[in-house]
C-alpha cells in the first residue's frame, strides 16, 4: 500500500459515510496507544497541536503550531497546503469551509481544553476516527521499511543492555543510557519501559532502584523512526538463570511461536491470542491467561495507527498482508514473576514475518 | 519553550525528602487551600506526561507513562490516582510523598463518591485532561467543577529556596551541555552528535530529562534523522530538568565570530537592566522589539521573549510587548533575543531570578 493509496481509501470512507470533510485532531503529547490522525493523513509527526482537514476530494489542509515550525512541516509535507499559526483552533475557524458534512477525528484523546474549541466549532460534526484509522491497519511500504529499522535498532539497544547493565546500577540510569545509544543510532524517539526485581509483578517505566545479583531485568524497548514504532520484549537475568527461570522462559517462547504460526491471513487476532493462551493453559497458568495478570497478548504499532488492536480473545479483526503488531507473550506466571518475550511482527501473504533476527531467549548478565 | 514530547519520560524523578521535605509539600498545599474558596472541601489535581507542573508541584509526582489523578481533602491525607492499573503502582510509589496509590480506573464514579463524602471540589489543570475523561468526570459530578488551576499557577510562580536550588542545578546541566556540545563541535563532530554529546553531558549529571531543537542558519527543530554533516554555526535550544525543574537555553554555536549572535547579547544584556521587582514584563520586551525590529526578528521570537520556568517548560510566554504583569521577587524566567539578516541569523538568552531589589542571573548564555 502507498500513502496515497491509504489517502483514497479514507475519502471512499468518507464518502460512504457522507462526510465532506474530515477535522483530525492531535495536541502533540505523542504516546504509543493513543492513536495519531494528523499523522495518518499527513504523514507529519507534528511539534504542537496540529489539525489537519482532509476533503472528500482529497485536499489536504494542515494547521501546526507553533508558527516558526511551518517551513519544517512544508519541507517534510509536500502534499497539501501547510499553515502555521499560534493558536489552531484560530486557523481552523479561518479555514473551515461553511455548510459541510463534518467528521472528527482524535477528539477524544486530545486535552479537554483543546477538543472544547474544536467541538464547539463543529457543532453538528459526527465521530469520524474509523474512517481514518481503519484505513491505515495496513502499512504503506515506507512505513514497512521504518519498521525494519526501527527493529534493527531495538535489537542493537537491547545488546547494549546486556553490554552495560551491572549491579548497582539504577533502572533509571540504564534507561537513559539506552535513550541516548537509541537515539544514536538515528531512533527519533524510545517507547521504553524498563524495571527489575527479584519477582516482577509487571512491566514499568524505571525509577530510582538498583539494579541487584539475582534480578530479572525486564525490557520492552521501541525505538521509532520517521513516526514508526518496533518494539522488540526481552528479558535478562542479572547472574546466572535458575533451572526453574530456564524453564519458565522457554514456555513462554513457545507460547509465542504458537501465536506466531497461528497468525495467518484470514485469521482473526483473538485467534492468535488463544493460540498463545493454549499453550499456557495446557501447562496449568489457565488463571493467569486472563486479567489481573494478562488483558492481551499484543497490539499495534503506530504513532500513526494502532491498529489491527490488541491480540486479545474480543478482537475479531481480520489478518490481511500488510499488517504490522507485536505478539507478546508477556506473562507473568508464580514461580518467576513477569516474564517479557516478544517480537514485531509483518503480515504476508503466507504468515507472520517476525522483524528480528534474532528471536527472544532468556539472556544471562554475567 | 514548545519541545517534541517523548512517548515515555525516562530519567530520575524518584521523591527524595531531604531534598524536598515533605514540611515543603505541606507548606504549599497550606497555602493553596488558603485562598481556595471556603466551600471547596476536595480538589482533584490532573497530571499527564505532557502538562503535570500542578501535581509534580503538589505531590512531587511525575507521571511518566500515563496520567494520574490527586484526591486531595482539604482535611486529611490525599489520594493519587495512578494510570496504567494496578501492576503500575510499585513503580509509582517512589515518585511521590502520597502514602495512597491506587489505580485510575473508573474515575468518574470514584470522584462522585468522594464528592457525596465530603462536598464541594475544585478541580486543577483539567483542561489538560483527555477529553473522555474529562467529559466522565463532569457527567458523574453533574457539573463542571471550580476551576482551581489559576490558584496553583500564581503560588507556583515564586519560588522557595529549596527550588531556586534546583533550578540553579539544572542551570549547571545547561552549561555543561552546551559546553559539551562547543567542545564537540571544535573537534569536527557530525551535527547529530554535537547535540547527543550535550544531552549525555547533562545526563550525566543526573538530569531528570533533557529536550533539544537545532539546525542550521539559526533554525529550529526536533531530532528526526542523523545528521552526519558538520554544522557550523550551529543554532541550538537546550532544556534541562533536575529535580523536576526546568532550565532552558539558546545558543548559536560557533568557532568563529557571529555578528548575530553578538548583536543579540548586546542587545538582551540591556534588556537585563530594566529587570528588577516592579517593574513591568513589558518593559524588556518593548525594548527588545524596537532594537531588534520586525524586520529582523527572529520567527522564534516573533511573539515574546520568553516567560516564567519552574516545573513548566512550555509555560505561556509572559515577556510580551501587551503583559500587563510585573516582576515580583523570587520569580525565575528565561529572557530571550534572536534576529536575523544580514549578519546570519542566532537566537540567544539567559535565565535570571526576581531578587528584592533587582535580579540574579541564573545562567548568562553560552560562554565559550
Amino acid at each position: 500500500m502507498t500513502f496515497d493509496e491509504r489517502l483514497k481509501a479514507i475519502c471512499a470512507g468518507m464518502a460512504a459515510r457522507g462526510l465532506d470533510l474530515i477535522v483530525a485532531l492531535h495536541d502533540g503529547a505523542h504516546f504509543i496507544e493513543t492513536p495519531n490522525p494528523v499523522t495518518v493523513i499527513s504523514g507529519f509527526k507534528s511539534l504542537g497541536p496540529a489539525v489537519c482537514l482532509l476533503r472528500v476530494d482529497g485536499a489536504v489542509t494542515l494547521i501546526v503550531a507553533p508558527a516558526w515550525d511551518e517551513p519544517r512541516v512544508r519541507a517534510l509535507c509536500r502534499r497539501g497546503r501547510v499553515v502555521g499559526v499560534d493558536d489552531v483552533v484560530d486557523g481552523l475557524r479561518a479555514a473551515l469551509p461553511p455548510g459541510k458534512a463534518a467528521g472528527t477525528a482524535g477528539l477524544d484523546a486530545a486535552p479537554y481544553g483543546l477538543a472544547r474549541r474544536i467541538a464547539a466549532l463543529l457543532p453538528g460534526a459526527v465521530a469520524a476516527d474509523d474512517v481514518v484509522f481503519d484505513a491505515a491497519a495496513r502499512k504503506t511500504g515506507e512505513e514497512i521499511a521504518w519498521a525494519r529499522e526501527a527493529t534493527r535498532i531495538a535489537e542493537r539497544n537491547f545488546a547494549h543492555l546486556l553490554a552495560i547493565a551491572r549491579p548497582g546500577m539504577s533502572e533509571d540510569e540504564l534507561a537513559v543510557a539506552l535513550r541516548l545509544h537509541a537515539q544514536s543510532l538515528g531512533a527519533e524517539d524510545n517507547f521504553l519501559l524498563l524495571c527489575a526485581g527479584p519477582h516482577n509483578r509487571a512491566v514499568a517505566p524505571s525509577n530510582g532502584r538498583r539494579l541487584a545479583e539475582g534480578d530479572i531485568i525486564l525490557a520492552e524497548i521501541t525505538p521509532s523512526c520517521r513516526g514508526q514504532l518496533a518494539q522488540i520484549c526481552r528479558t535478562a537475568v542479572v547472574g546466572a538463570a535458575p533451572a526453574l527461570l530456564r524453564e519458565k522462559y522457554a514456555l513462554v517462547v513457545e507460547a509465542m511461536n504458537a501465536g506466531i504460526a497461528a497468525a495467518c491471513p484470514g485469521a482473526r487476532l483473538a485467534d492468535v491470542c488463544n493460540a498463545i493462551n493454549a499453550v499456557l493453559e495446557a501447562q496449568g497458568y489457565g488463571e493467569y491467561c486472563h486479567p489481573p495478570h494478562i488483558r492481551r497478548r499484543g497490539h499495534g504499532l503506530g504513532f500513526a495507527s494502532v491498529r489491527p488492536g490488541d491480540v486479545a480473545p474480543d478482537n475479531d479483526t481480520v489478518l490481511a498482508p500488510g499488517m504490522v503488531f507485536m505478539i507478546h507473550p508477556n506473562q507473568y506466571l508464580p514461580e518467576t514473576g513477569y516474564l517479557l518475550c516478544g517480537e514485531p511482527v509483518l503480515m504476508g501473504e503466507r504468515g507472520a514475518e517476525p522483524l528480528t533476527r534474532r528471536q527472544a531467549a532468556l539472556a544471562e548478565l554475567r | 519553550m514548545l519541545t517534541m514530547h517523548p512517548t515515555v519520560l525516562v530519567g530520575p524523578a524518584d521523591w527524595d525528602p531531604v531534598r524536598l521535605p515533605q514540611a515543603e509539600f505541606a507548606a504549599r498545599l497550606a497555602a493553596f487551600w488558603g485562598h481556595c474558596d471556603p466551600a471547596i472541601a476536595g480538589a482533584m489535581v490532573f497530571g499527564g506526561p505532557h502538562h503535570h507542573a500542578e501535581l509534580a508541584w503538589l505531590t512531587h509526582f511525575t507521571p511518566k507513562l500515563e496520567g494520574a489523578i490527586a484526591l486531595i481533602p482539604r482535611a486529611g491525607a490525599p489520594r493519587l490516582l495512578v494510570g496504567g492499573g494496578a501492576n503500575m503502582l510499585g513503580a509509582a510509589k517512589p515518585l511521590t510523598w502520597v502514602e495512597t496509590l491506587l489505580p485510575l480506573r473508573d474515575a468518574g464514579t470514584t470522584i462522585a463518591r468522594w464528592h457525596d463524602e465530603i462536598g464541594g471540589l475544585a478541580l486543577v489543570n483539567g483542561d489538560a485532561m483527555p477529553f473522555g475523561l474529562r467529559q466522565s468526570i463532569d457527567a458523574a459530578l453533574g457539573a463542571a467543577p471550580l476551576d482551581a488551576t489559576a490558584l496553583v499557577t500564581e503560588a507556583m510562580r515564586r519560588k522557595s529556596s529549596r527550588e531556586l536550588a534546583m533550578i540553579r542545578e539544572a542551570c549547571a546541566g545547561l552549561d555543561a551541555a552546551l559546553s559539551a556540545m562547543y567542545d564537540a563541535q571544535r573537534t569536527r563532530m557530525a551535527l547529530s552528535d554535537v547535540v547527543l554529546a550535550g544531552e549525555r553531558a547533562a545526563r550525566q549529571r543526573g538530569a531528570q530529562d533533557v529536550r533539544t531543537l537545532f539546525g542550521r542558519e539559526g533554525r529550529l527543530a526536533p531530532f528526526t534523522a542523523l545528521d552526519q554533516a558538520i554544522a557550523d554555526p550551529l543554532q541550538v535550544y537546550v532544556a534541562v530538568r533536575q529535580d523536576g525543574y526546568w532550565a532552558e537555553g539558546f545558543a548559536a554555536l560557533s568557532q568563529s565570530a557571529l555578528p548575530a549572535a553578538e548583536q543579540a547579547r548586546a542587545t538582551l544584556t540591556e534588556a537585563l537592566r530594566l529587570i528588577g521587582p516592579g517593574a513591568p514584563y513589558r518593559a524588556p520586551a518593548e525594548l527588545l522589539a524596537r532594537e531588534v525590529g520586525a524586520g529582523r526578528m527572529h520567527p522564534v521570537t516573533r511573539n515574546g521573549f520568553g516567560g516564567p520556568m519552574g516545573l513548566a517548560l512550555d509555560a505561556p510566554e509572559c515577556l510580551t510587548t501587551a503583559s500587563r504583569g510585573h516582576f515580583a521577587a523570587r520569580e525565575v524566567f528565561s529572557l530571550r533575543v534572536g534576529l536575523q539578516g544580514d549578519g546570519g541569523a542566532a537566537v540567544v538568552s539567559a535565565m535570571i531570578v526576581i531578587t528584592e531589589t533587582g535580579h540574579d542571573v541564573l545562567w548568562p548564555g553560552a560562554t565559550p
